[in-house]
């Protein structure tokens, strides 16, 4: 009886010792709080997206761990056996670490790839501003190069989200409108390009020379790609000055307030002498001539003009106002130092001819040109990276 | 001869109702799940959490698709079914949030927009007061800009009217800075004027 009492002690003694070690098997709660913290990072590293099928490896391990967890909330652990569940959250640990990283990697790299398109278009429009800016054809553009801008901006900002296929495709509307502006510049000024056009203001040039010849006369030329006036004296030329234009002088000008410099051939009908003109000296020219009305009636006509519009005037060859200006609002500028040299020599009724270049080989046309050589090579047509 | 066919047949009954079912239903569920947080735009308002769930749907897919491959008697479809049911539970918690997140894009969108007009509208402002000076080109082509941006507010207001808050708030945020390059610009060259007119009165 106290043997067989003995007994029962010392078994409950090893029993209640064993369970003194024994315990639930339990994830460790520091490396289940670390699985998911990398199971949040992985979400906002896109892990799905980057490394979509590391990303659904390691997702179905964790689940299946985490079903574990739940499953076996209650089964007791021998201190002899080893804990399988933090064993199984150590690998979906390391798998995850695997996975993000790999996304990481993939995410910078897109993200490298939409900023150095965003980076190389703003090269590109920076190269093809400074070149229409060089010939004075940026109010040619008017809202498009604003439209360009704001596109680029945006993209920037999308990389900033991390949107970067938005940006990409911005950056796409950004390299066409870019070649819309290209088109444009082509249609308006493609003339300085064009030989017919080249040859028909050769003619001009030709038959003004002539005239000075014949007559043994001063004629003026005025060469707008050069920004150059060329006197002629008995058909010789006797001085060359550089001249100012039109905020938009390198066009046509077809109304009041374009800002172009007309084309064609004029004449002096009046002389401005100082205390006269706010500009120093002047000539007036007999713009519009015939042939200008012509073009502007024909140009109303076809509702190529809006019907608001006039013709202008007041055209003249002027010297300096007080303020120093770049442009003039369509009139041709001389410096007040060159406008003495030629004021002299001419009078009412001497012809003035004004063309748009003399050789097809001209700073308009080769400014055009270059804006196709200009691209970056590493962009094509589209923004995307060659 | 009778529990002889019973004998026979048992083993064969137990072996057809032992084979697992591929979820079909859990997966409709949680394709279903997806496609309703799509709609609510969670791939643009929540794209990381939309990300993870088209993921683990393609993995719950992919798994399934495995399995049955197997032979009958091995298929498993446990991982799947743990997989599709964390889907369908997470979508409807992105579901939720996205429209939180929507709201929150659609006020900061708003705001981003007022911003656009006030920036735009004290650059109409400077342009209007600012001097010809000498460069004629410039002046233009400030003015062509800023009517440029007057033009492009009217975007941002489609882009909100087609829900696309990213997109106005994006164009919105260009168009603010634009602006404000341009005030800056005409302020700088109104000072400098003054300080040419001051220096000129000495």
């Amino acid at each position: 009886m106290t043997k067989s009492f003995s007994m029962r002690i010392v078994f409950l003694l090893i029993m209640g010792g064993l369970s003194l070690f024994a315990c639930v098997q339990k994830a460790p709660p520091d490396l289940l709080q670390a699985v998911e913290e990398l199971d949040r990072r992985l979400v906002e590293a896109e892990g799905a997206r980057y490394a979509p099928t590391e990303f659904g490896r390691f997702a179905q391990h964790w689940v299946g761990v985490k079903g574990r967890i739940l499953a076996e909330e209650d089964v007791i652990r021998w201190p002899w056996e080893s804990n399988s569940l933090a064993m199984e959250l150590r690998a979906v640990q390391a798998e995850g670490q695997h996975v993000l990283e790999a996304a990481a990697r993939k995410k910078e790299a897109e993200r490298q790839e939409a900023s150095t398109r965003v980076a190389l278009l703003e090269r590109r429009l920076e190269t093809f501003s400074s070149r229409i800016d060089r010939i004075g054809s940026r109010v040619v553009l008017g809202q498009r190069p604003v439209e360009t801008e704001l596109a680029l901006r945006q993209a920037r900002s999308y990389i900033e989200q991390g949107l970067f296929s938005r940006s990409s495709h911005v950056v796409q509307q950004a390299s066409r409108l870019m070649e819309d502006q290209k088109a444009l510049l082509h249609t308006k000024l493609g003339r300085y390009a064009d030989e017919r056009s080249v040859a028909y203001w050769r003619g001009l040039v030709a038959r003004t020379i002539n005239w000075s010849r014949t007559h043994h006369a001063v004629a003026l030329v005025i060469n707008k790609a050069d920004r150059r006036l060329t006197i002629y004296r008995n058909g010789r030329p006797a001085g060359v000055f550089p001249v100012k234009l039109g905020f938009n002088g390198i066009l046509e000008k077809r109304y009041q307030g374009d800002g172009a410099t007309p084309e064609g051939q004029y004449r002096i009908i009046r002389k401005r002498d100082r205390g006269q003109t706010q500009f120093y000296r002047a000539f007036v020219l007999d713009y519009p001539n015939d042939e200008d009305r012509r073009r502007f009636q024909a140009a109303r006509r076809t509702g190529a003009m809006p019907a608001e519009t006039y013709i202008g005037g007041q055209i003249e060859i002027h010297g300096e106002d007080q303020i120093p200006m770049n442009q003039t609002l369509g009139c041709i500028m001389l410096s007040n130092r060159h406008i003495d040299k030629v004021f002299d020599l001419v009078e009412t009724g001497t012809p003035v001819t004004i063309i748009g270049a003399l050789e097809a080989k001209n700073s308009v046309s080769m400014a055009l040109a270059s804006l196709e050589d200009g691209d970056d090579d590493r962009l094509d047509g589209a923004g995307q990276p060659r | 001869m009778k529990r002889l066919r019973i004998g026979l047949l048992m083993p064969v009954m137990l072996l057809v109702a032992a084979c697992a079912q591929p979820p079909t239903e859990k997966l409709a569920a949680a394709e279903k799940a997806v496609a309703d947080a799509k709609a609510a735009g969670a791939q643009a308002y929540l794209a990381e959490d939309f990300t993870k769930l088209e993921g683990m749907l393609a993995s719950a897919k992919k798994e399934i698709t495995e399995q049955d491959a197997k032979f009958a008697l091995l298929r498993d479809y446990g991982k799947s079914e743990q997989l599709l049911a964390s889907v369908s539970g997470d979508a409807g918690r992105v579901t939720t949030e996205t429209a939180k997140k929507k709201e929150e894009a659609k006020a900061a969108a708003t705001q981003a927009q007022q911003g656009a007009q006030e920036a735009v509208k004290t650059a109409q402002g400077l342009v209007a007061k600012a001097p010809a000076g000498k460069d004629r080109a410039a002046l233009q082509a400030i003015k062509a800009d800023a009517e440029g941006l007057t033009a492009s507010l009217a975007e941002i207001q489609k882009a909100l009217d087609g829900g696309d808050y990213q997109g106005a708030q994006a164009k919105a945020k260009a168009i603010q800075d634009k602006a404000q390059s341009i005030g800056n610009e005409v302020q700088t060259a109104m000072a400098k004027m003054q300080k040419g007119k001051s220096a000129k009165k000495k």
